[in-house]
């Protein structure tokens, strides 16, 4: 079983966490000490790793089974799965890549920003791809037609709601597909819609 | 969505623009206190407590502790607006956890959303139970659950949602899932054509396969054909291949699942499951440049070699795989290296002979100076687990000098393997003091309690240690040591009371902890010396006075101890409980540990002991069955099941939980007609309904047979997950395999084909049992009494009258003569029904011989009855049947007294006057 999937950056600020068990400690505590365990490994180095030292950080019941982290770096990204024996490591390696590679396809060359300014959005792909803690699809055509699936639910009751607002409901092109607020922002601020 | 809630961007983007931390606190606390605020004058409408809620969360996400929110949240999921429906479960499975009280409150919006006919919510609310579900969650909205998974309409999507949330609620909640009962209906969505929903109802049927072995246990065939079908036919939709892999997770997890069982012993499934493990080794050996095929490849690789050794330690495959393994730890991937070690360790902690692993030593010692920590913790492990009586001084003598440059990370467990390895493998009792004390003065703070405790009694309990080296307490490297090294000198000058005096001056001067030790120590001597007793029990006696609360506890309870003299407790480690720590109820087990293959078998009989609790458990909820229930059920007792252990209780558990296993065999007029005409012809139909026809030709050869059963689709509409199993009462009398794996599918309006072997090995009584189940819209199960009795094994034999009745004769009356007498019936024409008396009988292949009973109404038969294990037996046979008195007399003489029992009551059946047809 996965117990969390956490994203933090390389100066370890988080950017997604999420528990599928309870735990003993401030999440903030947990992601330091991963952070503090991973950040020092070279890129050569095994994507696995056992810590006994976060058996006592994350819940009672994590003494009863060893668990292992299994993490992957993208650019300024580290994306970290605890999970325990009964998940291939290689297996979770595999589906890090799968949620990676989602997050692509619904934000368009996805990058740090996206997972800010989209947290929402991060975490209900994560629910297409993982429910409490289990596998739940791998195929990616499939995790992204269900987030389609969402998110033109999520369009329609909020136009019904809002006939008036901007980018939503409406016909052209800020209808289409997600547009990210930080081309709203930059849009703003320097004028150029670059990310 | 944040691109609609400007405020949240301006949030977000204030607290990215915050330089340092205190400020980003700053602002956090300030909007937290804005959001309470607002919350609490209330009157907020959706978009706004929607707003609201997403800064709590996006504040969560940063790490922060949260404490607002939860009640709106509640409120939000009952919006009849998705967008805002969906932050509020959104922040339910973020801010809450299964034991929140607030979850009371949405337990009624989510059976709403479940039993709404919209698949999106139904899945946003599958979603929420599945992350936070707990106990009460469990008992209120598992049928709903359970419902959208077996329902023909749900949609993938929602069917897949609905397979890991009732596995959620199952893990909180065992007792409110009747595992057993839901069995073949779970199990037949295995053959669902989604692979994104086999992959989910797959991870289910593993949770609960563990616990329910026998009832779950035609998901073995099930995962072998789907394994055939992604790895050797390559059936599988394009889009679930991962870099050219046929979904690797699916594989896993199917690989994983046979590994729960006992190898099969259809020799069908063996082949076929061979097959498959032989093509994915194959596989591995193409590699590729792209690092994702590599990778997916090889956890699929991975698995499979743990499947292989699971199956068979010995095979060709397995030593295929010691081959690859070998290469692996030596990869310029830390990755590869690391698993390798990993799944070498899984080959020592199983195989009959090491050879092959030590092949490698060198290499592993190697390892543990790896430069990853990673591989070097699996290196110790594998280590750990290939030590035996030949290499243990070596690896103990690596293991210790590694000792001395570990890293403290590792060092715990290093002298706690270290030290059980000792005590395992030690050759002499020299060798294990020396290497013990070596370890202690190495380790220093690392040597956790365990050790001390288990060495003292090592050293105390062990009579033959007259002589210690006289240098042992100067060879002290702790203070402690010293103490027990007089102990064992117990002999030389030393009495008991003097040692003590020596001591207990010097524990004076001690830390609590070691004083504590000590106490231990005066605990044991309380039984070794009792002349000293009274000494003893004074200082627990001042001891319970200290200061200290832990020394003050120990030496109160030693107090009571030594004051009541209780036996000294045997020999157990308490090492190796602390290194095979138990598991978790319904959690995943391991199908091994690290350790030699003793560790692992004691392993499997505690864990079969546990499983047969688990069964009672659950058999709470399933109404008892009736007495004949019972006795009928005990058909297929230990069939491939888990349960050999043979005690009492194993046997009711194994009888209570067997009702839903096998499910009834149907019943009525025709199903017993059919039956019972086919135990004296070789071919027709057995079953038959509006959807299916069951039809069997056979053929029968000495002890041997062949059976043909097809099965008909009278429907417009494919039968799928069609599944068939066959249960015997007595494997040791009489065995049935499939030829091949069935097809899952059987085509509208046409026929697919089983072919049966049969094996006759001992006198047998009860007819297999066939299950076939498929789906037809719902799920259905018809159980069929097969037509293969004793009487098909038995081949005619002509007999002369003079040697007919000599062995008539020979073999005598009862035990070894069955005799009866029934009413039969009278043709239309009221005469006897000689051709049906005829046709039964040799039908039933007994040779019908003419000159040998004066009577000509009468019939005399003989046969031989053909076993593998207990040979042939003759049997003959007399029918006397009277017209007028519409009776028949019934005799049977055979050399054993089993057969002839049986073998009447096969033959009287269809005469009789109340025969079925």
């Amino acid at each position: 079983m996965i117990h969390s999937v956490i994203i933090f950056n390389t100066s370890g600020i988080p950017r997604l966490i999420k528990f599928y068990t309870p735990i003993n400690q401030s999440a903030q505590a947990i992601v330091t000490k991963i952070y503090s365990l991973i950040s020092i490994r070279s890129s050569g180095s095994c994507n696995f790793l056992e810590a006994p030292e976060l058996d006592e950080l994350l819940g009672p019941k994590y003494d009863i089974e060893k668990l292992r982290v299994v993490y992957r770096s993208y650019a300024t990204l580290h994306f970290v799965f605890v999970v325990d024996s009964s998940e291939s490591e290689l297996g979770i390696l595999d589906l890090i890549q799968v949620f990676v590679e989602a997050l692509d396809r619904a934000f368009e060359n996805v990058c740090e920003l996206d997972l800010v300014f989209h947290f929402d959005e991060v975490h209900h792909i994560l629910a297409e791809i993982i429910q409490g803690g289990l596998v739940l699809e791998t195929n990616l055509d499939e995790i992204d037609s269900a987030v389609h699936q969402t998110a033109s639910a999520r369009k329609q009751s909020f136009a019904a709601a809002n006939p008036l607002a901007l980018g939503v409901g409406g016909v052209g092109p800020r209808s289409a597909g997600l547009q990210t607020p930080l081309g709203w922002l930059t849009g703003k601020l320097t004028g150029v819609g670059t990310r | 969505m944040a691109t609609n809630m400007r405020g949240l961007t301006q949030f977000i983007a204030d607290i990215r623009g915050a330089r340092v931390r205190d400020l980003e606190e700053k602002r956090i606390n300030k909007e937290m206190a804005n959001i309470r605020k607002k919350f609490k004058d209330g009157n907020l409408d959706g978009y706004q407590k929607k707003k609201y809620v997403a800064k709590v969360l996006y504040t969560y996400i940063l790490g922060y502790k949260v404490d607002v929110g939860h009640m709106e949240a509640v409120n939000l999921i009952s919006s009849p607006k998705y967008s805002e429906k969906q932050i509020g479960y959104l922040a339910v499975t973020l801010l809450m956890h299964e034991n929140s009280d607030f979850l009371r409150l949405v337990v009624n919006s989510i059976r709403k959303d479940l039993d709404e006919n919209n698949e999106i919510n139904n899945c946003l609310a599958l979603h929420a139970i599945a992350n936070v579900g707990g106990t009460e969650m469990a008992e209120a909205l598992c049928e709903d659950v359970h419902r959208l998974l077996i329902s023909p309409t749900s949609q993938s999507m929602v069917k897949k949602k609905a397979a890991l949330t009732l596995l959620r609620l199952y893990r909180k909640h065992p007792n409110v899932i009747p595992a057993a009962e839901w069995a073949l209906r779970i199990v037949a969505i295995m053959d669902d054509a989604d692979l994104g929903v086999v992959l989910c109802v797959t991870t289910l049927v593993m949770a609960l396969a563990q616990d329910h072995l026998e009832p779950y246990a035609v998901c073995y065939q099930k995962a072998v054909d789907r394994l055939y079908r992604l790895v050797v036919e390559h059936e599988y939709s394009a889009t679930y291949a991962y870099y050219k892999v046929p979904s690797p997770w699916l594989q896993v997890k199917l690989l994983r699942l046979l590994q729960y069982y006992p190898p099969s012993d259809d020799p069908a499934i063996r082949m076929t499951l061979h097959q498959v493990l032989e093509t994915i080794m194959n596989n591995s050996a193409e590699q590729s440049r792209n690092m994702q095929h590599n990778n997916a490849q090889r956890a699929v690789l991975f698995e499979a070699i743990g499947l292989a050794i699971h199956l068979d330690t010995n095979s060709p495959l397995v030593s295929t795989a010691a081959v690859l393994l070998a290469r692996f730890i030596s990869s310029k991937e830390t990755n590869v290296r690391y698993l390798g070690l990993d799944t070498l360790a899984h080959l020592a902690a199983r195989a009959d002979s090491l050879e092959a692993i030590k092949m490698h030593q060198a290499h592993v010692i190697l390892s543990l100076r790896d430069r990853d920590i990673s591989v070097r913790r699996r290196a110790l492990d594998l280590l750990y687990s290939m030590c035996d009586v030949d290499n243990s001084e070596v690896i103990v003598g690596e293991l210790l000098q590694y000792l001395k440059v570990a890293d403290y990370a590792l060092r715990e467990e290093l002298v706690l393997k270290i030290a059980v390895l000792t005590e395992k493998y030690a050759s002499s009792y020299r060798w294990y003091v020396d290497t013990i004390l070596e370890l202690i003065s190495a380790a220093g703070d690392h040597v956790g309690d365990e050790v001390w405790y288990r060495v003292v009694q090592i050293i105390t309990n062990t009579k033959t240690c007259k002589h210690m080296p006289p240098g042992l307490s100067s060879n002290g490297s702790s203070y402690v040591l010293g103490e027990y090294g007089h102990l064992i000198a117990n002999e030389e000058g030393h009495s008991p009371i003097e040692q003590l005096q020596v001591l207990h001056t010097k524990s004076q001067f001690c830390t609590a902890p070691t004083r504590s030790l000590l106490l231990t120590t005066y605990i044991k001597w309380v039984n070794v010396f009792p002349e000293i007793k009274p000494q003893l029990i004074n200082i627990f006696e001042r001891y319970r006075h200290v200061l200290d609360s832990e020394l003050q506890q120990r030496a109160c309870e030693f107090y009571a101890l030594a004051s009541r003299d209780p036996p000294f407790p045997p020999r157990e480690s308490a090492l190796l409980s602390r290194l095979n720590k138990k598991h978790g109820a319904t959690e995943d087990k391991r199908t091994w540990v690290h350790g030699g293959r003793d560790v692992n078998q004691d392993r499997e009989a505690t864990k079969a002991k546990r499983s047969l609790t688990v069964d009672k458990s659950t058999n709470g909820s399933i109404p008892s069955a009736g007495v004949s229930d019972v006795l009928s059920s005990l058909q297929g007792l230990d069939l491939s099941g888990p349960s050999n252990v043979t005690s009492p209780t194993s046997m009711a558990s194994t009888v209570l939980s067997k009702p839903t296993i096998a499910p009834h065999v149907v019943v009525g007029a025709n199903v017993d007609r059919w039956f019972e005409k086919l135990t004296y012809s070789n071919e027709g139909v057995l079953y038959e309904d509006v959807q299916i026809q069951v039809g069997i030709k056979s053929r029968y050869q000495g002890h041997i047979g062949q059976l043909a059963v097809y099965m008909g689709n009278k429907v417009s509409a494919p039968l799928t997950s069609f599944t068939t199993k066959v249960d015997v009462d007595d494997p040791e009398a009489l065995s049935i395999t499939f030829a091949k794996m069935p097809a899952t599918t059987v085509a509208p309006r046409s026929q697919s084909q089983q072919i049966l072997h049969v094996e006759c090995k001992k006198v047998f009584t009860t007819p297999p049992i066939m299950t076939i189940s498929f789906l037809a819209g719902s799920h259905q199960t018809i159980a069929l009494r097969l037509p293969v009795v004793l009487t098909k094994f038995i081949e005619p034999v002509i007999l002369g009258p003079l040697d007919f009745f000599e062995r008539w004769r020979i073999i005598g009356g009862p035990p070894r003569e069955a005799q009866s007498v029934f009413p039969i019936n009278l043709t239309s024409g009221g005469e006897l029904d000689r051709d049906k008396q005829q046709h039964v009988i040799s039908g039933q292949k007994f040779s019908i011989l003419p000159d040998v009973d004066p009577s000509t109404n009468n019939f005399v038969g003989a046969g031989v009855l053909h076993t593998s294990i207990d040979g042939k037996v003759g049997c003959l046979l007399r029918l006397e049947p009277n017209r007028d008195a519409k009776l028949c007399r019934i005799t049977v003489r055979s050399t054993s007294e089993d057969v002839v029992g049986e073998v009447k009551k096969l033959i009287q059946k269809p005469l009789s006057a109340d025969a079925a047809s």
